[in-house]
């Protein structure tokens, strides 16, 4: 039996209609295209792909801050895809957001006691400050900082106050957009440790949203991975990272470097550029720079179908890798 | 060893600012042959950027350079501005983080390279616009002669990198200067840049500095490293000393922070507690000390003498500056 859904996704497409100069009126960016994704109590799931692969977009349609142009949402066992104003409030205290840019994401005008006071004004309720401090020890801050202003602390203590803010209505899963690719190798470690220390004591959930698959690899027990709008492998991160099964996966992972000096690496160097989610390739997304293409990629999409019959990883590909022997 | 082509000894530079005189670089020695790659790593706000700007001669006119700066011998430090222009972008270039911004938007990318080629050379326009075509191709700019007629916005990042690279090499500089290339790109991307560069040298024989703060990239493609902490070294010595034998409590913190995907995942991250201070904000003892989990066992000498770099077991010029001597044990 499997533990109760969060967060389930159900064929979500979030296109963007293009305005400005002429020659781009009437197109239509297709940033999230055809995404079913399920996280249920306890995982922590990771979502990697690189830049503009439609990470940031999914999330915010996850987390409901933005509509999805199609498919369904739900949150806690409830569709909420067309929920808005005050409907959206229960949603709010089930999913809650952590950017990547602490500077950008908090207001430098409020303090850091206005700062966390809004999540619970926006549930309609305020806050005592013994609320306000609880909130600051749990991410390791104190007292102290709750009248001081954004620009007087350390990028990781910024990520820390984001954090806070998302935890100040309990929710049960936060949805954590490059939480720190913002941040120095060791302030790094910190927050990612973090995470973990309140998934321990909290009973916390997240999608973790990163183009660092070490990063990823750290923290996910399960990583899906993003390719021009859609999800082409998901799987347990053991599994994933060790065998992927899509050649783009494959591709992506080789192309990490690892810390150990004259290991050298077989690498699958792309070429090309990922294409523009304005007008991607018919069949499936990546055959313009897989190595494994044949004519019947461009026919339809491949599905996500289980990998050596493995119904926990699927990939999306009509010629998956084999197991590693 | 080879003989070095850049050779950088007691590099100091100072801000003039209104908040004070800001140390940013507080006294560095390195050195790079052809064909080798020096690594300098360290956090944000280290001095890594400042280091290069100052090696380039390039710095804003409130910083006050100290130490000597030597490219093939010759001193460059307080040479005259046009003597050092003959030499910028020809025996010595750099390619920063930010290729946008390196670019101008409203020429085209064949002009441009063209243009840093005649800068250093008496060729006629369209000579040296067949000289950036041949670059672009070079840095595996496809169809170069075509998109060398192309704006800078019409690449993408990867491609502008390419390009600001090609700029960069367009003169054969001995020494090239590569601060952060790839942080801003993904990393398939990144792979391809960095094999592109180890091909450039490979053929050239350049000398590479590369300025990173990616443990991962810098074990792949350094030979020798150096690890700045607020201003100063740190560490240094070849890749496998700094992989195998890190002497340094920085260094070793940095090492266990990183997540990696080429082992299983730990339970926790070793962390180094707080942030990195800002520049001359410790006045005595080790810049180290309140982030240090060996302090203890040295005690006070860390708060009242600066560690200055000292040998340690190694391959060659091992040195880290740290009391406590001998190699740390395991981070705890
Ligand atoms: N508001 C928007 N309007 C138009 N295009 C957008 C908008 N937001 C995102 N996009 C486009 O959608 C695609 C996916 O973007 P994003 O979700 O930010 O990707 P990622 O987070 O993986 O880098 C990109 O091509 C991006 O330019
Ligand atoms: N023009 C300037 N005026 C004053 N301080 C500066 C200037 N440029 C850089 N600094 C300071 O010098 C220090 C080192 O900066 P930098 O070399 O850019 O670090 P890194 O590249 O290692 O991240 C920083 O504390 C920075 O604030
Ligand atoms: S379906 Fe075809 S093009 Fe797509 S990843 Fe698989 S082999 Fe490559
Ligand atoms: S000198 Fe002292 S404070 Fe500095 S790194 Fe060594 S042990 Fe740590
Ligand atoms: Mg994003
Ligand atoms: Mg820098």
């Amino acid at each position: 039996m499997s533990s109760a859904e969060l967060l389930r996704l159900d064929g979500v497409r979030k296109y963007f209609g293009l305005r400005g100069a002429p020659w781009r009126t009437g197109q239509t960016v297709k940033a999230v295209d055809g995404v079913s994704f399920v996280v249920r109590k306890g995982e922590t799931v990771g979502l990697v792909g690189e830049s503009g692969s439609g990470k940031s977009t999914l999330a915010r349609v996850a987390t409901r801050l933005l509509d999805p142009t199609s498919g369904r949402v739900e949150i806690g066992g409830k569709d909420v895809t067309r929920f808005r104003g005050r409907r959206l409030r229960p949603v709010r205290r089930t999913v809650q957001m952590v950017f990547q840019d602490p500077q950008a994401s908090l207001n430098p005008r409020q303090s850091v006691g206005t700062i966390l006071s809004t999540p619970f004004r926006a549930q309609g309720t305020r806050p005592t400050r013994a609320q306000l401090i609880e909130l600051l020890h749990k991410v390791g801050l104190s007292e102290e900082h709750l009248e001081r202003y954004p620009h007087e602390f350390s990028g990781g203590q910024r990520q820390r106050i984001g954090i806070a803010r998302a935890l100040a209505v309990s929710p049960d899963l936060l949805i954590c957009d490059e939480p720190v690719s913002a941040l120095d190798v060791s302030v790094q470690a910190q927050v990612l440790n973090l995470l973990a220390d309140l998934r321990d004591e909290l009973g916390l959930s997240y999608v973790v949203v990163a183009h660092d698959l070490a990063v990823v690899r750290q923290v996910a027990s399960r990583v899906a991975v993003m390719y021009l709008g859609t999800i082409v492998e998901e799987g347990p991160s053991d599994q994933v990272y060790a065998a992927p099964a899509h050649p783009y996966t494959k591709a992506l992972l080789s192309a990490v470097p690892v810390p150990e000096p004259g290991v050298t690496r077989d690498r699958i160097v792309l070429t090309g550029d990922v294409p523009t989610p304005i007008s991607p390739p018919s069949g499936c997304p990546f055959r313009t720079r897989c190595y494994k293409a044949e004519d019947v990629c461009a026919t339809t999409r491949p599905v996500l179908e289980p990998v050596n019959g493995q119904t926990e990883h699927r990939a999306a590909c009509y010629f998956p890798e084999p197991p590693p022997s | 060893m080879a003989e070095p082509v850049l050779e950088v000894h007691d590099l100091r530079v100072t801000f003039d600012t209104e908040g004070g005189l800001v140390p940013a670089v507080d006294g560095i020695d390195f050195s790079v042959a052809a064909g080798q790659t020096l690594a300098i790593v360290g956090e944000s706000g280290s001095g890594k950027s400042v280091s290069s700007a100052a090696v380039m001669g390039i710095l804003p006119s409130n910083a006050e350079v100290k130490g000597e700066v030597l490219l093939d011998g010759r001193e460059l430090v307080g040479l005259p501005s046009d003597e050092l222009r003959k030499i910028r972008g020809n025996d010595i270039a750099l390619v920063f983080q930010d290729a946008l911004s390196a670019l101008n938007p409203y020429y085209t990318v064949g002009w441009q390279v063209a243009e840093a080629y005649r800068l250093h050379h008496d060729v006629s326009k369209k000579a040296a616009f067949q000289r950036a075509i041949e670059l672009l191709d070079k840095v595996g700019i496809p169809d170069a002669a075509r998109r060398a007629k192309s704006y800078p916005h019409e690449f993408s990042g990867g491609m502008r990198q390419r390009v600001v690279i090609a700029m960069a090499l367009v003169n054969d500089p001995r020494v090239l200067i590569a601060d952060e290339p790839t942080t801003a790109l993904d990393v398939t991307v990144q792979a391809q840049i960095m094999q592109l560069l180890a091909d450039v040298q490979e053929e050239f024989g350049t000398a590479l500095v590369l300025i990173s703060h990616d443990l991962g990239v810098v074990a792949e493609v350094a030979d020798d490293v150096l690890v700045m902490y607020a201003g100063r070294a740190a560490e240094r010595g070849t890749v496998r000393d700094l992989f195998h034998r890190a002497a340094h409590p920085y260094s070793l913190g940095l090492l266990g922070a990183m997540p990696r995907i080429d082992v299983p995942p730990r339970p926790r991250l070793t962390t180094i507690p707080g942030s990195p201070p800002s520049p001359g904000s410790i006045k005595t003892g080790c810049p180290f000390q309140p982030r240090c989990a060996y302090t203890e066992r040295v005690g006070e000498r860390c708060i009242t003498e600066r560690p200055e770099l000292t040998p340690r077991p190694g391959e060659g010029d091992h040195e880290a500056a740290c009391h406590l001597g001998r190699r740390p044990e395991a981070v705890v």
